[in-house]
């Protein structure tokens, strides 16, 4: 499969010729349906219904939805550039790239603090920069350079910036839940209020770390949050091989955990759920597991040739199943945003996005005493 | 004011005074408190060993029995330990380190490294370690090689009452990972310890007994052998200078160096396996720094390349002997 | 397993069995129980061997990918391994699932184009609403597995399984297994969509999570029944002025604030959820009556679930419409079975 060519993706409306294009096909075999019934089918074919209504008819002030789309957004924009940059050679190591999946981190990250902490997978652009960390630091520590957010020491596996409550990506599927259950330790036993949030994929629920973290999270009644982002693969086996029941839900029911499965390609969804959950964690009510469904856009690790995927299902996703445009009909139809708005981060989130390349590319690499210092606090 | 205190006790007291001064201190394991959840005593327990014992009562909420999921709790401790707290997390045998390795190697140990320095882990793993208890191959072994090897880590191996307390109180202040291992068979020995607070640095060896002739340079429950042995010899005239490593990781390379210099002669105890053992370990930086002062061939005594035995004659042949630290001493005295 | 085009041999059954429904936020705002994907399969196996045992061969299933077919698939394995010939012949339609509630529209309109005698339903209210939407007149039998399921009625599928097979197979006359259902329509603007229970009107615009809890914000009730012994918005009725099932109308209750209500009815609105709401006024709903909501802007609720939002743009009308569908009036099967003796036979079998 061939690279794909630099573009930006801009939002068009793609929901309603989605639309004809599914009644066209239940038309053919359908003679006998009645009218009401038939128009109900026409409508109901949508993926979600579109409400085409003016108004805020949303859970976030117009603020607060222009704060998502230029979240979502700058994840995006940084993704597909690291897609490019590594294509040239430039980028060493391995990246794993987020892009599609951004409702999701976005969603749930709009309800944390500084103080609140997550640890991400090997997937964790998306999550850092849904939690703040700064993103000319997160290029540069990709392209390993000593102003990088680890000082060059971890790359694009193990970007951290325990400031913002991010305790780091992990090159360890299901590490990050056992640390989470410490981060929420913490908040319990000071009381601050905090939660702990450990991201794991479909994959990696299959981990002893992450079921262990289940049991102990709770036992323990901690404001832990496991969130499953189940974009279908693990490298490139399918969760239907991997997963014997394909519902993270009923795991968490084994260890008597409440569990919400949600449309993670529906940012409003995310933000609904991950709201009542987050919040019933900070007042004590204990942890809680958050499936969100979604699809990732690229390969596992960039240069995959993922022949693991079914004909013509990239160009699928990137069709029908972008969380971004979807996002951005809804608001736009809504009339809360105008569409001039929305190209305009996309402008904002584009020139960051370049200028933290061109910081990245400038900086300086670490220098020899960098190999060997930092090991300790002190030896 | 010293007194004469079992080590199990002596580590009790380090725990104790570190919890009192110092509220960020939990400790969390399994049976550390004992009887969690059931309708007999409360602090059932206090550590399969009794380490932990009467700490619950004084210190509510702070001590935490844990589900059998080490990969779970440990990870807990130390992702705590990231967020400011001083955890002191009880792996009960350092033999359990296979189903949470990757928390302490991966995590833990690199943390600081990845992070570009902009992170801290200031957790404490206790464990138990070592052979004679009859307990077989899976509850005996003793793994400190394992955890030197990895860089980020800090291991620790007191052999006496006093060294045991004095260094539990420094790795709990200490900011780095720790790996605190406790020989079974030393709980019940006894020393004179301080009854205050009292913090002994890393990074240094003790030299217990001193000697021109030969060198044993060891560490845990072989230093009472090795001294034994040391005795042994005296009475043929041979006076051997013995060396308590205390710390492995950071290890005393001076004191080693020093008296690898002073007696050319040199004999490495290590209760470990023999491959990649503390004692090659030693040997190899002797044999690079000190050849030219060396007057005979390095040494090691170290257990067999064998799991541990449960029958206690075969158990008993594992375990580095007196005699066996003897030969060697003779051995590369006689060149 | 691709369904064969050659006739059947006997009735043909449809079961559609929901993979995702009781996995929304009333897992964590309330007590709601996540009913496991292996419990659902074993639901359908228990309908299964149900219906083979009252002479039904073949069952035509909704395809999905949440874990139900694995699980059913294994257990007849099992029985056919074992050969307890207790399962009727299983085959699924066969096309691309989106995962989504369009494949349960599409079940049912191919269940029914394929003229199967009865569908079975494992869902909530949603997913029974989405079967009626499209399965015309092919009497429906609903097993509850979703939050509130003030639909399906509660009992043990066994005996589901069991009235279904009696009704297709003709053991069971019509007029005593099929009941007709009443419906409420709703239109706003050009768009039409179907409750099976209620419909509530509430200010909250928001139609994202889609699940409806937020008291304040109710309005208006719309019910084709009110049952004081079901769950969800409907039970505000039930507990004001119960209206059975076969009453040819429905209940229509005005919703206020603690400064408007009369007085409040203290209603189950979720699973171990109570809450006081307050109410101003109930009347009697006829059949037939076009009602329009008293609020300019807000959303439409359908059987529980938040799913249409309006304004004063748009056009709003709410209906009430009797014999709308067909259910398997399972009372009626047993009951009838029971008095008959259909169950009787000459000797006793041997059973493997």
């Amino acid at each position: 499969m061939a690279k794909k060519p630099a573009k930006k993706s801009k939002p068009t409306t793609k929901a309603k010729s989605t639309k004809r294009v599914v009644k066209a096909k239940l038309a053919k075999p359908v003679k006998l349906v009645s009218k009401p019934v038939k128009k109900a089918l026409g409508k109901r074919a949508a993926a979600k219904p579109v409400p085409k209504r003016k108004g805020n008819v949303f859970p976030l002030d117009k603020a607060g939805l222009l704060a998502a789309y230029r979240t979502m957004r700058t994840i995006r924009e940084f993704e597909e550039r690291v897609h490019d940059e590594f294509a040239t050679g430039d980028i060493p190591g391995f990246v794993h790239l987020y892009a599609g999946e951004e409702a999701s981190g976005t969603g749930i990250m709009m309800h944390l603090k500084d103080i609140d902490r997550i640890a991400s997978t090997h997937r964790g652009h998306g999550h850092c920069i849904a939690k703040g960390v700064d993103v000319k630091a997160m290029m540069a520590e990709i392209y390993g350079k000593v102003t990088g957010s680890c000082r060059g020491k971890g790359g694009s596996m193990h970007i951290a910036d325990l400031s913002k409550g991010m305790m780091g990506a992990n090159g360890i599927l299901g590490a990050g839940a056992p640390l989470i259950c410490g981060a929420a330790l913490a908040a319990k036993y000071r009381g601050d209020g905090a939660v702990g949030i450990s991201f794991v994929g479909d994959g990696a629920s299959n981990q002893g770390t992450f079921l262990e973290s289940l049991n102990l999270a709770a036992v323990w009644n901690l404001p832990a949050i496991f969130v499953v982002e189940n974009n279908g693969y693990a490298e490139s086996t399918s969760r239907d091989y991997a997963v014997a029941v394909d519902s993270y839900v009923d795991r968490a029911a084994g260890f008597g955990l409440p569990g919400v499965t949600v449309d993670g390609l529906d940012f409003f969804a995310v933000y609904e759920a991950a709201g009542e959950i987050i919040r019933r964690a900070r007042e004590g009510g204990g942890p809680a597991l958050l499936e969100c469904k979604m699809i990732r856009m690229f390969g596992h690790f960039e240069g995959d040739q993922q022949t693991y995927r079914a004909k013509g299902e990239v160009e699928d996703i990137r069709a029908n199943k972008d969380c971004i445009k979807m996002f951005s009909e809804r608001v736009v139809e809504s009339g809360v945003i105008t569409r001039a708005e929305l190209a305009s981060i996309d402008d904002t989130a584009h020139a960051l996005i370049e200028e933290a390349v061109a910081y990245a590319k400038a900086a300086a690499l670490p220098t020899a005493k960098d190999l060997t210092n930092d090991v300790y606090v002190s030896y | 004011m010293a007194r004469k205190i079992t080590m199990r006790q002596a580590l009790n007291e380090a725990l104790d005074q570190e919890m009192r001064r110092d509220p960020s201190v939990i400790v969390m394991g399994e049976d550390i408190v004992g009887g969690a959840g059931g309708g007999g005593e409360e602090d059932a327990w206090g550590g399969v060993l009794g380490v932990t014992k009467g700490l619950h009562g004084k210190y509510r909420g702070r001590l935490l029995d844990t589900p059998l999921s080490e990969s779970a709790y440990i990870g807990a401790a130390i992702g705590a330990a990231a967020c400011g707290m001083r955890p002191v997390a009880e792996l009960m045998f350092l033999d359990f380190m296979g189903v949470c390795f990757d928390q302490i190697f991966n995590q833990a140990a690199k943390f600081k490294y990845m992070f570009g320095g902009k992170a801290e882990t200031p957790v404490v793993i206790r464990a138990m370690v070592g052979a004679g208890f009859r307990a077989a191959a899976q509850h005996s072994q003793m793994l400190t090689p394992l955890f030197t090897h990895i860089p980020g880590l800090k291991v620790v191996c007191p052999s006496n009452a006093y060294d045991a307390k004095g260094l539990l109180i420094q790795s709990i202040r200490d900011n780095d990972p720790v790996i605190f291992c406790e020989h079974k068979n030393l709980y019940a020995t006894e020393a004179d310890v301080p009854a205050e607070s009292y913090a002994i640095p890393f990074g240094e060896a003790n030299v217990v007994r001193d000697g021109k002739h030969c060198s044993i340079i060891t560490y845990g429950m072989m230093v009472n052998r090795s001294m034994d042995a040391a005795a042994e010899l005296a009475k043929g005239g041979v006076e051997c200078e013995v060396v308590d490593l205390r710390t492995l990781s950071p290890i005393d390379w001076d004191t080693v160096i020093d008296t690898a210099t002073k007696t050319g002669r040199v004999v490495c105890v290590d209760e470990a396996n023999p491959r990649c053992s503390i004692a090659s370990d030693v040997s190899a930086m002797v044999a690079q720094e000190c050849f030219k002062a060396l007057k005979g061939p390095i040494q090691m005594v170290t257990a067999p390349h064998t799991p541990v035995p449960f029958s206690p004659f075969l158990e008993d042949l594992y375990i580095p002997s007196v005699a066996s630290i003897v030969a060697a001493v003779k051995k590369t005295m006689a060149n | 397993m691709s369904v064969g085009r050659t006739k059947p041999s006997g009735p043909v059954v449809g079961i559609i069995a929901n993979p995702v429904s009781a996995r929304d936020i009333r897992r964590v705002i309330a007590n709601a129980t996540a009913l496991q994907i292996t419990d659902r399969a074993n639901i359908v196996l228990r309908v299964l061997s149900c219906l083979k045992s009252c002479g039904v061969n073949e069952v035509l299933m909704m395809p999905e990918n949440g874990g139900i077919r694995h699980h059913v698939r294994r257990g007849i394995d099992r029985a056919e391994n074992q050969r307890t010939g207790e399962f009727p012949n299983l085959s699924h339609l066969d096309w691309k699932i989106s995962g989504t509630v369009s494949d349960t529209i599409r079940s049912a309109r191919e269940m029914k184009e394929r003229s199967c005698a009865a569908i079975i339903v494992l869902g909530g209210d949603g997913t029974h609403r989405a079967v009626v939407s499209a399965c015309g007149d092919v009497p429906i039998a609903g097993i509850s597995t979703g939050t509130n399921n003030a639909f399906p009625e509660h009992r043990e599928p066994t005996i589901t399984g069991l009235a279904v097979g009696l009704a297709v197979m003709g053991r069971v006359p019509a007029r005593v297994a099929f009941a007709a259902n009443k419906q409420l329509v709703v239109m706003v603007g050009g768009q039409q969509e179907i409750a099976l229970v209620d419909v509530a009107v509430v200010t909250e615009c928001y139609v994202g999570a889609r699940a409806l809890w937020r008291t304040d914000t109710f309005r208006e009730l719309f019910v084709t029944y009110a049952d004081p012994e079901v769950i969800g918005m409907s039970a505000i009725a039930g507990l004001l002025k119960p209206v059975s099932r076969a009453e040819p109308f429905g209940l229509h209750v005005k919703i206020g604030t603690a400064a408007e209500a009369k007085f409040a009815v203290n209603t189950p609105i979720a699973p171990g959820f109570m809450r006081s709401v307050g109410i101003r006024s109930y009347a009697r709903l006829a059949a037939g009556k076009l009602m329009n909501p008293e609020i300019g802007g807000g959303s439409i609720a359908l059987d529980g679930e938040r799913e249409l939002s309006f304004t004063e743009n748009d056009e709003v009308s709410i209906v009430l419409k009797n014999n709308a569908f067909r259910t398997v009036d399972i009372s009626s099967c047993m009951q009838y079975a029971a008095k008959k003796g259909l169950m009787r036979e000459p000797g006793v079998r041997r059973q493997s």
